[in-house]
């Protein structure tokens, strides 16, 4: 056994290729805020910068072929590109592009050929953001609820409904819809998935007003947005993995969803910052972190980032051998949900009112800590609640199926 | 059959439940959610009309002995009271002004300066504020020291996350006089050099008191020659922090009801999510702390107004478990709601921000479990 990821020769080569080009092509003034939601119009176009001048070594979705815009990469060397981007406080893709990540994986199994390369190095080489239109009000953790129509009219799909919880900040060129395109027909059996560009007659857009927007694995959102669609006409080319089969798209990309966060492998941001703390506060004269009473928090909070880390040691190790994820993608989902609850917890018995302020002078590690705060309980419902995980988790674990001779449909 | 009088009994007066149906109907009156949020983003913050709207019916007076101008009312009144205002909840210097300042005065105030100021409170005339904590945020340490000159007395330095200063007339701010001897001064909220800077965050009504050269006369210090300070602050703080817990009571039993509603009314898989054992899982864990922290309250507020001796390991209770219950109840509360509850509009997190904010104020569960267990001497 060997728990160390290592690197070979080449891939060391590779990693001190990519610090290099990283130290030339970072765009200066590259914004990293506390609050994505003060993320600027510039500084969101420097993200988008850095992602062109990414794609361009294909860097920017590492591990997809290269004839489509990806890299041809290892899940290794994407490893070493978000380490040494971690460098500069970024990620891949550096800007909010969830829907992105999750139309490449459904169009590289469903896609056809055309679509396949009509579509894909758009998103590889980012020159499109997309943002995923799921949610609905009335289809939360029933997404099969969806409500909104697309209907057939010719070569075109006319859409009409609402998307809430959507994106970000600073719009999107694209969107990854579900979307009902038989009303009347069988549940799980009436769904669809279109790429949609966002600029088509119809469709307008609001922020909602939250708490924290929250991210569903990768670069953080500034807003959320309800999308609201009118009669927007959709080519039937935009149509991906066929009509009414949506359901299974879905399977295969929310699984994608649940089980890949390589960025866990690279430390955890809060625990540094609470430790942080916790060396420069001080109770009765002396820092925090000398306190035995506080080093029994820390050392749950360190343990429960262990945990993190393991889980998702593993997972990479089954990526990179080849292997079928199972029930450790929802798992290890699921332990970041609650490590993130348990850890907002943690660090307001540690640090007090502290944990709460943000403030130029009074908070600590320039409001990260306060925003931790608010993000936590945000953190338990995107990509599917905890609820959801837990039953993803027991599907896997095949519970409740007694035999095989009466295995249920899913 | 004619009840026992010395028989148990859990249940209010028909006076006390009175009062508690009044208010109720009062606050969601007077405080509907929108008004709520409002006052929050400070689009609409507290003002004197808020204050008003409460107090016109004289129930600041409440706690104040009728000699003062009051109504002598007991503590387990005061909380009743308090419990409804946290349905809302109803932010303000409500629990800082009726309650903790009234005690403070009760506790250490010359005969002048109750007959002096108890009446103006009573009379909702006068809004007072505690400020008191320090960069340590521990409410056992104070490091400001008042320098004395032959006229008056001088503070300088910070209160930092002062709870509940805005629309105060006066704060009670507190001061070395000695190592171990707390002055307790009374100062008017715009003295000149007294500065209140609100704090933004997850947290409520929490403020900075920067006092730059403040001069206060002699006669602004509360209390007699023979006045410790640190004994008169905590004894008022005992009494006061059940009326708190009442408060966060109320708070909680807004949440739960939220919840309860909303589980049954959406519906998800063609069934209201209340059927799903995940979802009655929260709800029941809800209950469960919501029980044990107004059962644990109502007793020590029976306790303190019955002058039982055993009265301030209970008081250690109710808060350590009132806290983890607040904080707790709003968690399950977020599950059960998912999106919905993030959304600033629906309510949700007014109560959330609160039960962070309340976590900690006068001692976290950590403080109250450390301090019960040395007042049940084991």
């Amino acid at each position: 056994m060997n728990f160390e990821i290592t690197f070979t020769p080449e891939q060391q080569e590779f990693q001190i290729r990519v610090r290099d080009w990283l130290k030339r092509n970072m765009p200066k003034g590259i914004e990293h805020p506390a609050d994505p939601a003060n993320l600027t119009r510039g500084g969101y176009e420097k993200q988008r910068e850095l992602g062109h001048r990414l794609a361009l070594e294909g860097w920017l979705y590492p591990t997809y072929p290269k004839e489509f815009g990806g890299g041809g990469l290892s899940p290794n060397e994407a490893l070493i590109i978000e380490m040494e981007l971690e460098k500069y406080d970024q990620i891949l893709p550096p800007y909010y592009d969830s829907g992105g990540k999750l139309a490449a994986a459904s169009i590289m199994v469903w896609g056809t050929q055309e679509q396949k390369s009509i579509f894909l190095p758009q998103i590889l080489k980012g020159e499109v953001r997309t943002w995923q239109l799921l949610t609905e009000p009335e289809a939360g953790s029933d997404l099969a609820n969806i409500q909104t129509t697309a209907i057939k009219n010719g070569n075109k799909y006319t859409v009409n409904g609402q998307k809430i919880y959507v994106g970000s900040s600073h719009g999107a060129e694209w969107s990854w819809m579900l979307a009902n395109t038989d009303p009347g027909g069988k549940r799980h059996g009436n769904l669809s998935w279109f790429i949609v560009p966002m600029d088509l007659p119809g469709i307008t857009w609001a922020p909602m007003d939250l708490i924290f927007a929250g991210n569903e694995n990768g670069a953080l959102s500034g807003f959320k947005n309800t999308v609201y669609f009118a009669d927007v006409q959709i080519p039937t080319e935009n149509l991906i993995g066929g009509e009414n089969n949506g359901w299974q798209v879905a399977d295969t990309h929310l699984e994608i969803e649940h089980g890949l966060m390589q960025g866990s492998l690279l430390g955890d941001h809060n625990l540094r910052r609470t430790l942080n703390a916790c060396r420069k506060l001080k109770k009765r004269g002396n820092p925090l972190i000398a306190d035995p009473s506080i080093q029994e928090i820390l050392a749950e909070l360190y343990i429960d980032s262990e945990v993190t880390r393991l889980f998702h040691i593993r997972i990479h190790w089954l990526r990179s051998s080849g292997q079928k994820i199972s029930y450790q993608g929802p798992q290890a989902y699921l332990q970041m949900k609650r490590q993130a609850l348990r850890a907002a917890k943690h660090t307001q018995d540690i640090l007090g009112p502290y944990a709460l302020v943000m403030d130029d002078k009074l908070s600590p590690e320039d409001g990260f800590i306060e925003v931790q705060q608010r993000g936590s309980i945000v953190a338990q419902h995107p990509g599917g609640t905890v609820e959801i995980q837990k039953l993803i988790m027991s599907r896997k674990l095949g519970l409740g199926k007694p035999s095989m001779k009466y295995g249920s449909k899913h | 059959m004619v009840a026992n009088t010395s028989s148990m009994d859990l249940s209010l007066t028909e006076t006390q439940e009175m009062l508690r149906s009044t208010i109720r109907s009062l606050v969601s009156q007077e405080f509907p959610t929108q008004t709520l949020l409002d006052m929050d983003s400070k689009k609409n913050p507290f003002t004197t009309a808020s204050w008003n709207k409460l107090t016109s019916s004289g129930w600041t007076s409440l706690l104040i002995p009728e000699i003062y101008g009051g109504e002598g009312g007991s503590l387990t009144d005061s909380a009743i009271l308090f419990q409804e205002l946290g349905r809302g909840p109803v932010p303000g210097p409500h629990f800082s002004s009726s309650v903790l300042g009234t005690l403070i005065l009760l506790e250490i105030g010359s005969e002048d300066q109750k007959a002096q100021l108890l009446p103006e409170l009573a009379a909702g005339k006068e809004i007072i504020g505690l400020a008191h904590t320090e960069s340590e945020y521990d409410h056992e340490i104070v490091g400001m020291a008042a320098s004395e000159t032959h006229d008056c007395y001088i503070l300088n330095g910070t209160k930092l996350f002062v709870q509940d200063v805005l629309g105060t007339t006066q704060l009670i701010i507190t001061a070395l006089l000695q190592p171990n001897k707390l002055g307790l001064f009374l100062v008017n909220s715009s003295t000149y050099g007294l500065e209140i800077q609100e704090l933004d965050g997850w947290s409520t009504g929490v403020s900075n008191v920067h006092l730059n050269h403040v001069k206060i006369p002699k006669s602004s210090l509360l209390g007699t020659e023979t006045s410790n300070g640190w004994v008169e602050l905590f004894a008022a703080v005992e009494r006061a922090l059940p009326v708190l817990c009442a408060y966060q009571i109320g708070s909680c039993e807004a949440v739960f009801d939220m919840t309860v509603k909303y589980a049954n009314k959406r519906h998800q898989f063609g069934v209201p999510i209340g059927k799903f054992q995940r979802v009655q899982d929260h709800i029941i864990s809800q209950i469960n702390y919501l029980d044990a922290a107004t059962l644990s309250t109502y007793e020590a507020l029976w306790k303190l107004d019955e002058g039982k001796e055993t009265a301030k390991s209970s008081v250690h209770l109710a808060k350590a478990l009132t806290s983890e219950a607040h904080y707790q109840i709003c968690n399950a509360s977020h599950e059960v709601h998912a999106g919905l509850g993030i959304m600033r509009e629906y309510g949700l997190t007014l109560h959330t921000k609160l039960s962070r904010t309340l976590y900690h104020y006068f001692g976290d569960p950590k403080y109250h479990k450390t301090q019960l267990i040395r007042s049940l001497n084991l």
